[in-house]
């Protein structure tokens, strides 16, 4: 069904383009939104295809839960928790860290975007290895660090990214810390060196763009929950357009030294169709400074009660290997 | 020949502005411009990776005063005399702390081929960067006092080295070890308390526009990507940092004053041949050669033929320049295949330096608190990085 509809779409887009429309605007609305979307047709318009391929350009962002946990899950009082009152799970508390960030420190429950069974196939070993990551997720989750996504984190990430398409060439630029990949349509030699972000190469199987990824170090997660790979990730995503302002992304995830089998995920990346809608800069390596050096200040950012001000006095135990010089030599 | 290809470009400029309006399809101006590639859709193609194969002097020294260009025979000889900068390994005494900064020799840098042009300033004609004015001189003065004032009684001071240039050594530590410097810092100062101490290039958080390779410390390249309707950038500078530019093409307005970004805000338009950028609302933390949150610059990317493509820019605060003024660079292609481009700043990911920085300075602090040590301010940990091209003097 859904092909069947993506493909008129399509065919009716490049009919239009060869009628002479040098630029076809996708948006059409109902008369209600008229003066809104025309402005976005002034402002954002794009021609249905680049080379006759459908055109992905243009500022998207996931809207979901997946950057929390990849997998299904109720909502939570934090990412990482301690045991309250009560011996059962359900029970946890915030931990001390995010305590002082009350209900926006709380993680929206999920569906899930794994699919088939919708658990991740973790070899046992590797599993234990994520549930250790959960535990130490403050100290461990490079999102905290503002270290680079890598792929496919960046792909559902709460930030918007754009997409520039060319013939050759398709530029993905994400928000978050400035991060970046080139999807090469043509010849091109690999990496120097392992990647954080990925070596991305792509070409059209019909209408679907299908990249392929390689070239990982082992620095990047893909949630919050603690979930992981190795260096020897291997990624094929697809990309195929729903509507003029959906994608359905998916992305196999294959790493024989930490899962059984190759598994999958998908979920739909919306359009931002807002007409003033542009990358702003989330530089958040200067926000995680405190995070990472706040303890080797001269004089410390310390916090007390004085009188009725509030301070928050939080002891955040890194355990042993978890500095993040120890993390960093791992 | 070069000139003349200058103002034909003037020429496919005016008739632009004559059609009136921005034009998607540059065809119509074209008849008179040199024939450069063209996008499937019809507009000037700029992508590509870019470079700057050549090293220029920023400003015209005064020996080549009234020369634009540098002749063949200047040219080799400067080659001849920058050649030795390869592969030497400059030291100061052994085990002095001279020669642990000097830790980044020769073999952190690149030596670049001279240029055509004897300075990258091309506007004022003299080549020379225009006088600052008395309010940002004054900026300038008080902001060198007090970086000297960290260094006063450190050896590079007493030993009148260039890191001390206008300053004086006194034994005694200034007095001014916890000021806060009068503008956010942006610079390496002779003091490690906070992160804030630190330069924007040691915490990550460099470089910033406008962007004209890195003197000798490593160059800069720029992959362009078009789109009908979009053009992304992406700049691989210096030692592996890197930033994007997503350059808005739909004629909208620059940013509210209330958004303030490091690399600014970037609108650009078609001009016959040439994409034109119009570049605002810089933070306040940026700095350009003491140009802040004022900082506007106006570039031309115009590609020239098959490998090249000129850029210019003209950089304008007049809080801080007496005029505006402008800078020109050619680029050249680079291999495509090969993709020598780095899309990761992986700066951060990999900086142990400064955090181990700050952590000596807490312990040198500790050994000074119980009379085991020097007072830190006894030491440079702030000047003497770096080669002494004779073209960036």
């Amino acid at each position: 069904m859904r092909g069947r509809f993506l493909g008129s779409m399509i065919s009716v887009a490049v009919v239009a383009a060869a009628a002479g429309a040098m630029i076809t605007m996708w948006l059409t609305g109902t008369p209600g939104q008229a003066q809104n979307q025309a402005a976005a047709q002034t402002q954002n318009a794009r021609p249905a295809t680049v080379g006759g391929k459908p055109n992905f350009s243009g500022i998207w962002q996931a809207n979901n839960e997946a950057n929390w946990d990849l997998q299904a899950h109720a909502a939570l009082p934090a990412a990482v928790t301690q045991p309250g009152v009560y011996p059962y799970d359900y029970a946890r508390v915030p931990a001390a860290p995010v305590l002082a960030l009350g209900a926006a420190g709380a993680v929206p429950g999920s569906l899930g975007v794994v699919q088939g069974d919708g658990q991740i196939p973790y070899k046992p070993e590797a599993l234990a290895h994520k549930k250790e990551n959960a535990d130490h997720w403050i100290d461990r989750d490079p999102e905290l660090k503002c270290y680079l996504p890598g792929i496919p984190r960046a792909m559902y990430m709460p930030y918007p990214f754009q997409i520039t398409q060319s013939t050759n060439k398709i530029h993905m630029a994400y928000e978050f810390s400035n991060s970046a990949r080139t999807i090469h349509l043509d010849k091109v030699e690999g990496p120097p060196d392992d990647t954080w972000m990925g070596h991305s190469v792509g070409h059209w199987d019909g209408n679907t763009l299908v990249v392929d990824v390689t070239n990982f170090n082992d620095r990047t997660w893909l949630d919050r929950a603690g979930d992981y790979h190795s260096e020897a990730l291997h990624l094929t995503e697809r990309f195929t357009l729903m509507s003029p302002d959906v994608i359905w992304y998916e992305a196999t995830i294959d790493d024989p030294k930490v899962y059984a089998r190759p598994w999958k995920i998908a979920m739909p990346l919306y359009r931002r169709v807002e007409p003033n809608m542009q990358l702003l800069e989330f530089r958040c390596n200067e926000f995680a400074e405190e995070f990472m050096y706040g303890n080797l200040r001269k004089q410390q950012l310390v916090k007390h009660w004085e009188g009725d001000t509030m301070v928050v006095d939080i002891t955040r135990k890194i355990p042993a290997g978890d500095a993040f010089y120890e993390w960093y030599g791992r | 020949m070069r000139g003349r290809v200058s103002s034909l470009t003037m020429t496919a400029v005016a008739a632009a502005a004559i059609a009136g309006a921005i034009s998607l399809s540059a065809t119509r101006t074209t008849a008179q411009a040199p024939a450069v590639p063209k996008t499937p859709w019809g507009e000037p193609d700029l992508q590509g990776i870019w470079t700057d194969e050549t090293a220029t002097p920023f400003q015209r020294s005064p020996r080549y005063a009234n020369q634009e260009f540098f002749t063949d025979e200047q040219r080799a000889e400067l080659d001849k005399q920058r050649a030795t900068l390869l592969g030497r390994d400059k030291r100061g005494e052994r085990g002095t702390e001279l020669d642990v900064s000097g830790a980044y020799n020769a073999e952190f840098g690149i030596v670049r081929r001279t240029g055509k042009r004897t300075s990258m300033v091309v506007d004022p004609p003299n080549g020379r960067i225009p006088a600052l004015t008395p309010e940002a001189q004054k900026i300038a003065a008080a902001d060198k006092a007090f970086r000297l004032a960290l260094l006063q009684s450190t050896q590079t001071c007493k030993n009148k080295l260039r890191g001390c240039e206008g300053g004086q050594y006194d034994p005694k530590p200034t007095a001014r070890r916890a000021e806060q410097p009068a503008r956010y810092n942006t610079a390496r100062m002779n003091r490690h308390d906070d992160p804030e101490d630190g330069a924007l290039a040691d915490r990550c958080l460099t470089i910033g526009l406008p962007e004209f390779g890195a003197g000798n410390g490593g160059g800069s390249f720029r992959r362009i990507v078009q789109t009908p309707g979009g053009i992304t950038m992406y700049y691989d500078v210096g030692q592996g940092q890197g930033w994007q530019r997503n350059i808005v093409m739909n004629g909208s307005p620059h940013l509210p004053p209330s958004i303030r970004q490091w690399f600014g805000d970037s609108r650009g338009h078609w001009e016959g041949n040439s994409l034109v950028i119009d570049v605002t609302n810089f933070s306040p933390k940026s700095d350009y050669r003491g140009s802040r949150e004022n900082l506007h610059l106006v570039e031309r990317w115009t590609r020239m033929g098959a490998n090249t493509l000129e850029y210019q820019a003209t950089i304008e605060d007049p809080a801080v320049w007496t005029k505006a003024w402008t800078v020109k660079q050619e680029f050249v292609k680079q291999n495509d295949e090969q993709n020598r481009i780095y899309y990761e700043p992986r700066c951060i990911e990999g900086n142990i330096g400064f955090p181990t920085e700050m952590r000596n300075a807490r312990l040198e602090d500790a050994d000074f608190a119980k009379g085991k040590g020097p007072d830190p301010l006894t030491h440079d940990n702030a000047t003497g990085f770096g080669e002494d091209d004779p073209l960036q003097q």
